[in-house]
């Protein structure tokens, strides 16, 4: 809390720079005051005398009067065939499903007049219940992607699907031997057209996957003689080990994981989990750790092997890993066996060996662990691939096809793949746009998007995902699967060879009359029962332990340098597929807070020796570092990471997409600030950041993301990079943030709301004998609900009053909801140079506030010296807890931003919400000067059609355009706006019950955010429905008000933060 | 008219009748005790978009004489309305030469859910329309708002001022160059010095020092004139009372709506699901004009323009196939601002408004127009709910006017009445309720029809 505790949201603030103080002075950077502008020399120099000026105003008012009389004539285009289910103005959702290699999620596709424009999760059907993440309800745009190959392609020319099936064909024909390479197949319909292809051509299937398995993949064929990736249950485990494992955002379906993670992190529930994080570099599942400890990357099999032998009584060590930490993890698995899980994100087989032998010994499989149903995608099998190179090098490859990968980009030895592709005489690319790969190859085929597609996918046994088309094809493309078939001979369309699959007997005049097919397509997936696991399998998983002492010795003998490099996946770039997509490079990282740019995030103490700028403002430049190794160096900007491992370094896969210029998407390349692309010294267009896949090694055949000995330099010259954790702070108010230990609020648990001493309500001091001790003092304290600038507001019982509530417990800050606040209302996309300016337009953001318990205060109370408690201080911010808070419009009821407003254009409804009437805005913009949470934004330009905005904004482009909610103004310049609470949607919401005649059930209506929320951390509902769910939980005694002293008396609560950090809790 | 001639009508009616009155005893006929009114609504609802109350063919043939013509069982007629291809089965002469005559260009009438006793109360209205007299000639019982409007413009005297204005101009330029020369010419003759060329405005400047009183009375009038004109334009500006663009299709409501009865929502059908009310996509022209071919007003060439669109070859009566369709680009007639939300469900499903509330009477139009608020006022007569309004139609005044007016009975959807009880609840709520009732009735305004974020977001 904010009396004992210190919160920052990143060094600048901890320690309190100038351009910090600057920040908090300012609302509105970069800007110039009167004086400023008038005392500017230059001003002489220009010579527009006034009676000049006011003519050329005259004739500007004139003209904008005039042009705005004039009646503009529009054109209503209606269908000339009405689709009977399309009525225009009302959305139509259709089940679907996302699957690319990296993410899997079952999908709603939400089309307006048959135009998909958003993607919400299949919760009632979908695969783990339907929970999405930031990259997949970005994945709409890719759809509208004007870089998409838009017909069938020779070489760099266009052409059509008849000769290119001839030559192609003709090629496939002659050659001797032919292979495709692509992502995991998890299509029984895919696998069976594949296989078909497999026999007509002798072909061979490569399964390849930027990001690597295969070590848990060989670890598990050891364990179990089953080459299977389980599926892991986080809600079981109420012990959590996580090595370097990003389970919550990138490691496998980090997306179920965190909705069953969410599960057990309820301080409610019968138990809480507790969550042990190793790692070196900040991830999001190391915010949302309750202990996090920091190691190298060349310690994380070390590390394993310790716990391994202390489960068995020993007492290894990890050097530089504090006793303590061992102690307490170790302790707290063995208390917990049958209920612990232990995940390494080691792609290194040794590492997951010895994890393996950790969860057999702790009981994990058939408790936390399903092995027996295992996830099937993750396939990627390296060792064939890295043959299949070899065999390309040596020309043994006459034709190779290329399905839904891209490994020209990934692979860590993209030369040499090159060169393998120059000696293939035929090469095939299904791919959407011309990327690393596609641009190689002989022959583009472009593959629909999954928007276009029929598909079917089987993620585990028991269950097909279907995925089916929200449009038609956009562009003269075709789906892979019917390409293959095609060339094999089978002249079926691929919707009726799907439909073959699960119905041999199926015949054309089936298409409608297939009741549960048709159950199927609406939920989107097909259930089946589970085939029994082989008895022989139940054996082995009970069997005593592995004999991995082969494996220890070879982690043991892992030296590292005197700089490791740990590779990271970020949660709105990922691998790097959809480099292209600017909602995802402007979602700021959920850890560093950084936008539209890749760098290295290092410990302070490091960057200090080196002496490098350890603050990040608009004014302080990043340094540059130099990073070797494999022979290669990159320079990029030093992050400083507060919890980084000192003497590593973390740089962010994914980045450095179109390297070589190739076509995938304006938005992937730096722009210059008035909007253009930046054009390097080679002449070709600079990608954002640097790829670092080249970098990683290589252990025991399969990647490991990480290198343990590179070289890290200080580099000549700065770089500014758009971080928005300094922006819209709280001017020094730190009472946002409430939390607490799970002991404390276990022991405070029943009391009622306001009472507990982790969530008091706030009190003023005010000059009268209040608690009746005969003494006025600091104690006489009255409730914030006393006191009132404004007549009260009518809240209760008039009508319906909107509210939410964010659960700081279950928030993991993975940013879902920023994108999805995104998408639903049109929010502009600013680019790098407005976001450094502190011109970032999103509604909502998530605050990631850094907290130790010391502070200068409690350095005075505690009578320690000035040196003493600086030291302590500097202590927690090298590995400091973190909390995400997501922030935005609190609609309060006594609105400061609603009494300055010179022209009415926010007020208050009396449904609670704040609400915000662009056309009656002048920009004044008193109310974010006013508004005590910063979380109002201003429109300092034509987003779509200012030619700054050209190379990004989505709705500067005819085709993603398409995109735009058409239920939501697309703001002018020179207006305020903030979150509406999806204004649009309680409007149908509540139309659709006065249609039908019914009271607006609990649940009908959501937000965005709370729609898009993996963890449930966000309920939106009616605050005066007694039974909704939203009312429950605001009257939880974790609920709270954001700054409650502050008495603007917000329709947002939150709920108070419990961390699991007490030993014995376990 | 094919007729079976056996006599007068009504002595064939009395026959029938009579007859009908002695089967009826058994089982009730269609012919006879149904009822009219709930046959008035049926016939709208199902059969009006196909077929006349009179004799003519609109898609279908006009039911007016239906008893006279049908020689057929009742039986027949009962299966021929729920069931026409079984009817045809029957092999009854009269029902195949209906099948010949029609089917080939209107197609086969869709099968009907009405029950015998609805066919009955059908025939009833049928036979005896209450309070509607055939009309001979429809076209003179449905005028335009446009033939109304004719020879009411003013803009000619404007232009006779205008021209008068700049030849009083000459006039007085000339007169003065005139009395110039004049003054001139007789100064020169008296020997005197010629006066040195003054430019116009110093003669005005110089004649207006002289005229102080009159040219500072005229110059108030003219400041005053160009505000009182310049704040009416101004309040013009956004008001787009009478706009009636030119649509690529002559469509005249009038023909639709008047003559033939179409109900607004045959052809706007979203009105009451979305917020678009919905201009009808061609195949719904169709459904009449697969058999309508010719136009009373422009023949051939408007509702060509239709089938040209959709590809259809009117003199085979088929579609053309692999015909690529063009769609109608029509002139949107009722543009709101980007920033203004508005929900026809809203207001047609909910509010239960008269589409003529806003829209006026379209009957009267010929292609689509905003109608002026008088004129929809006026309608009151016709349209006793209609709630009346000064402020110009479509101009946000004229909204929240409007939802300043309108009331929202609380207890008559489960919504309100949530609504409703939650007021009388709390306290606070109970407050606001007694406020509200102040004027014994709750508006829209009241239930915050008033705010911002109800029409701008």
């Amino acid at each position: 809390m904010a009396e004992n505790k210190r919160y920052w949201s990143g060094l600048d603030e901890l320690n309190k720079t100038e351009a910090y103080k600057e920040a908090l002075a300012v609302e509105f950077q970069g800007q110039q005051s009167v004086d400023e502008f008038l005392g500017d020399e230059r001003l002489k120099e220009t010579n527009t005398g006034r009676r000049d000026f006011l003519k050329f105003m005259g004739f500007s008012i004139t003209a904008a009067t005039l042009a705005a009389c004039e009646t503009p004539v529009v054109k209503s285009i209606p269908y000339v065939n009405k689709p009977e289910e399309i009525t225009p103005g009302i959305a139509n959702y259709y089940a679907s499903t996302y699957f690319d290699g990296q993410d899997f999620g079952s999908v709603l596709v939400k089309t307006r007049e048959g135009r998909p424009i958003f993607i919400k999760g299949n919760k009632e059907y979908g695969f783990g219940g339907g929970v999405l993440n930031a990259r997949i309800n970005s994945s709409v745009l890719g759809l509208y992607d004007s870089a998409r190959i838009q017909s069938p392609m020779i070489g760099k020319s266009a052409s059509d699907w008849n000769t290119v099936d001839e030559k192609i064909m003709a090629a496939l024909s002659a050659a001797k031997r032919v292979a495709i390479v692509s992502g995991s197949v998890i299509s029984p319909s895919t696998t069976r057209a594949i296989n078909e292809f497999k026999a007509r051509y002798n072909a061979d299937h490569v399964q390849y996957e930027a990001i690597s398995y295969q070590g848990m993949r060989d670890a598990n064929q050891n364990a179990f003689g089953k080459a299977a990736i389980p599926m892991y249950h986080f809600d079981k485990a109420k012990v959590i080990v996580s090595i370097a494992a990003d389970f919550l955002s990138t490691w496998l379906t980090g997306n179920v994981f965190a909705a069953d993670y969410a599960k057990g992190r309820r301080p409610e529930g019968a138990w809480m989990s507790k969550h042990f994080q190793f790692e070196s570099a900040m991830s999001v599942t190391g915010t949302n750790a309750d202990a996090r400890y920091m190691i190298s990357p060349s310690q994380e099999g070390k590390l394993a092997a310790a716990i391994l032998d202390r489960l068995n009584g020993g007492n290894a060590g990890v050097e530089g890993v504090e006793e303590g930490a061992l102690v307490k993890a170790v302790a707290a698995l063995k208390a917990n066996k049958g209920n612990a899980l232990v995940v390494a994100g080691s792609n290194d087989v040794n590492v997951q060996m010895i994890v393996n032998a950790i969860n057999m010994s702790l009981d994990s499989y058939g408790n936390t662990i399903d092995i027996k149903n295992p996830l099937r995608a993750f396939a990627g099998d390296d060792r064939a691939f890295a043959k299949l190179v070899n065999d390309m090098k040596s020309g043994a490859v006459d034709a190779v096809i290329f399905y839904g990968t891209n490994p020209v980009y990934s692979y860590h030895n993209a030369p040499d793949l090159r060169d393998a592709m120059s000696k293939v005489a035929t090469k095939v690319s299904f791919n959407l746009v011309a990327d690393e790969t596609a641009s190689l190859c002989d022959f583009c085929c472009p593959d629909n998007h999954y928007l276009e597609s029929w598909n079917d996918l089987s993620m585990v046994e028991g269950r097909v995902d279907l995925v089916q088309p929200a449009i038609t094809p956009l562009f003269n493309t075709r789906q892979a699967q019917t390409s293959l078939l095609k060339w094999c001979g089978n002249a079926a369309d691929y919707y009726t060879y799907l439909r073959q699959t699960h119905n041999a007997g199926y015949t054309a005049d089936m298409m409608n009359t297939d009741q549960s097919w048709n159950a199927a397509v609406h939920n989107g997936c097909m259930m089946k029962a589970v085939a029994e696991a082989p008895a022989e399998m139940e054996a082995e998983v009970s069997a005593p332990a592995l004999d991995v002492a082969g494996a220890i010795a070879a982690v043991t003998a892992i030296k590292g340098g005197s700089f490791e490099l740990a590779t990271y996946l970020k949660a709105g770039i990922g691998n790097g597929s959809q480099a292209a997509n600017p909602w995802l490079q402007e979602l700021p990282d959920p850890v560093t807070k950084v936008t539209w740019d890749n760098y290295v995030t290092m410990a302070q103490s490091d960057m200090e020796s080196m002496n490098l700028n350890t603050y990040l403002a608009q004014r302080d430049h990043a340094s540059l570092v130099k990073v070797t190794a494999n022979g290669m160096e990159v320079i990029l900007p030093a992050y400083p990471q507060p919890g980084q491992k000192p003497g590593t370094v973390g740089i962010a896969l994914g980045y450095g997409r179109g390297a070589g210029n190739e076509n995938i998407g304006r938005a992937a390349f730096q722009t210059k600030e008035n909007g253009e692309h930046i054009v390097g010294e080679d002449g070709l267009f600079v990608p954002i950041g640097k790829n670092v896949f080249p970098m990683t090694t290589v252990q025991n055949g399969t990647p490991v993301y990480a290198n343990f000995s590179v070289e890290v330099v200080a580099a000549e010259g700065t770089y500014p990079l758009a971080c928005t954790q300094m922006h819209h702070t709280y001017m020094g108010r730190d009472s946002v943030v409430k939390e607490t230990s799970y002991s404390a609020f276990k022991a405070e648990a029943d009391k009622p709301k306001g009472k507990a001493s982790w969530n008091m309500a706030h009190g003023l001091a005010v000059h009268e004998d209040v608690n009746g001790d005969g003494v006025i003092n600091a104690q006489d304290k009255k409730p914030i609900s006393d006191f009132d600038l404004w007549h009260e507001h009518p809240v209760e019982g008039v009508g319906h009053r909107w509210g939410m509530t964010i659960d700081l417990s279950s928030c993991i800050g993975c940013g879902s909801c920023i994108t999805a606040c995104h998408i639903e209302n049109n929010v502009p996309v600013v680019g790098k140079d407005e976001v450094l300016r502190h011109r970032d337009m999103h509604w909502m953001r998530i605050d990631r506030f850094y907290s130790s318990d010391y502070s200068l205060e409690r350095g005075e109370e505690e009578g320690l010296g000035a040196i003493d408690t600086y030291g302590r201080m500097e202590h927690p911010s090298a590995n400091p807890q973190t909390v995400h808070m997501p922030m935005m419009c609190q609609h309060c009821n006594h609105a400061p931003c609603e009494t300055v407003c010179p022209v009415l254009a926010t007020t208050h409804s009396n449904e609670g919400l704040n609400q915000m009437t662009y056309n009656r805005c002048i920009g004044t913009r008193y109310c974010a000067n006013n508004c005590p949470y910063k979380v109002r934004r201003f429109n300092w330009f034509n987003y779509m059609g200012y030619d700054k905005f050209k190379n990004f904004n989505p709705s500067q482009d005819s085709l993603s355009r398409m995109v735009l909610n058409p239920d939501v103004t697309v703001r002018a310049r020179g207006v305020m706006e903030k979150c509406s609470m999806c204004v649009q949607r309680i409007q149908t919401g509540k139309l659709d019950a006065k249609k039908a005649g019914t009271p607006v059930a609990d649940g009908a209506v959501v937000s965005a955010c709370s729609e898009a929320c993996p963890t449930h951390a966000i309920t939106f509902g009616d605050l005066n429905d007694n039974k909704s769910n939203v009312r429950g939980i605001s009257q939880n005694n974790r609920a709270y008000h954001a700054l409650e002293e502050v008495g603007v008396q917000p329709n947002i609560y939150y709920m108070a933060k419990v961390r699991n950090t007490e030993d014995q809790e376990a | 008219m094919n007729r079976h001639s056996f006599g007068p009508s009504w002595y064939r009616s009395l026959i029938i009748c009579l007859f009908l009155g002695f089967v009826s005893s058994a089982t009730a006929g269609v012919w006879e005790g149904g009822d009219p009114v709930k046959g008035e609504q049926l016939f709208n609802a199902n059969c009006a978009s196909c077929h006349k109350i009179n004799k003519e063919v609109l898609a279908a043939p006009g039911l007016g004489g239906i008893a006279e013509r049908w020689s057929a069982s009742e039986e027949l007629l009962v299966q021929w309305i729920q069931n026409p291809q079984a009817a045809a089965a029957s092999g009854d002469p009269y029902i195949k030469s209906l099948v010949e005559r029609y089917v080939p260009t209107f197609g086969w009438m869709a099968a009907q859910a009405v029950s015998e006793a609805d066919i009955a109360d059908i025939m009833a209205y049928v036979q005896n329309p209450p309070g509607k007299t055939e009309v001979v000639d429809t076209g003179d019982a449905c005028p335009t708002i446009d033939d109304l409007d004719q020879g009411s413009s003013n803009s000619s005297a404007t232009i006779w001022f205008i021209i008068l204005f700049v030849l009083f101009l000459i006039i007085a330029v000339s007169a003065s160059n005139v009395r110039f020369s004049l003054n001139n010419a007789m100064r020169e003759s008296e020997g005197g010095e010629r006066l040195a060329p003054i430019s116009y405005g110093m003669q005005i400047r110089a004649w207006a020092w002289k005229n102080l009183v009159f040219v500072s009375l005229i110059g108030l009038f003219v400041v005053a004139y160009v505000a009182v004109v310049g704040y009416q334009s101004a309040m013009d500006v956004g008001v787009y009372e009478g706009y009636r663009p030119e649509q690529p299709i002559q469509f005249w409501h009038s023909i639709h709506v008047c003559e033939n009865e179409v109900d607004c929502q045959y052809c706007h059908s979203s009105a009451s699901k979305s917020k678009h009310a919905g201009i009808p996509s061609t195949n719904v022209c169709m459904n009449c004009h697969k058999g309508i071919k010719n136009g009373k007003r422009w023949g051939e060439k408007e509702i060509g323009k239709i089938y040209d669109a959709i590809g259809f070859d009117p003199t085979s009566g088929q579609y053309i196939e692999n015909y690529e369709e063009k769609p109608i680009a029509w002139t949107k007639v009722h543009n709101l601002p980007d920033h203004v939300y508005f929900n026809h469900s809203q207001h047609v499903a909910v509010g239960g408004l008269e589409c003529q509330n806003c829209h006026g009477d379209v009957a009267k139009f010929t292609v689509g127009r905003i109608a002026p608020v008088e004129e929809i006022n006026a309608l009151i007569d016709d349209y006793p709910t209609l709630i009346q309004l000064s402020k110009p139609t479509l101009t946000m005044g004229w909204c929240i006017e409007c939802h300043n007016k309108a009331e929202v009975d609380l207890t008559k959807s489960g919504y309100y009445e949530e609504i409703h009880n939650r007021l009388k609840k709390e306290i606070r709520g109970n407050e606001e309720l007694r406020n509200y009732l102040g004027d014994d009735k709750v508006t829209v305004k009241e239930l915050g029809g008033w705010e911002c974020s109800k029409c701008h977001y």
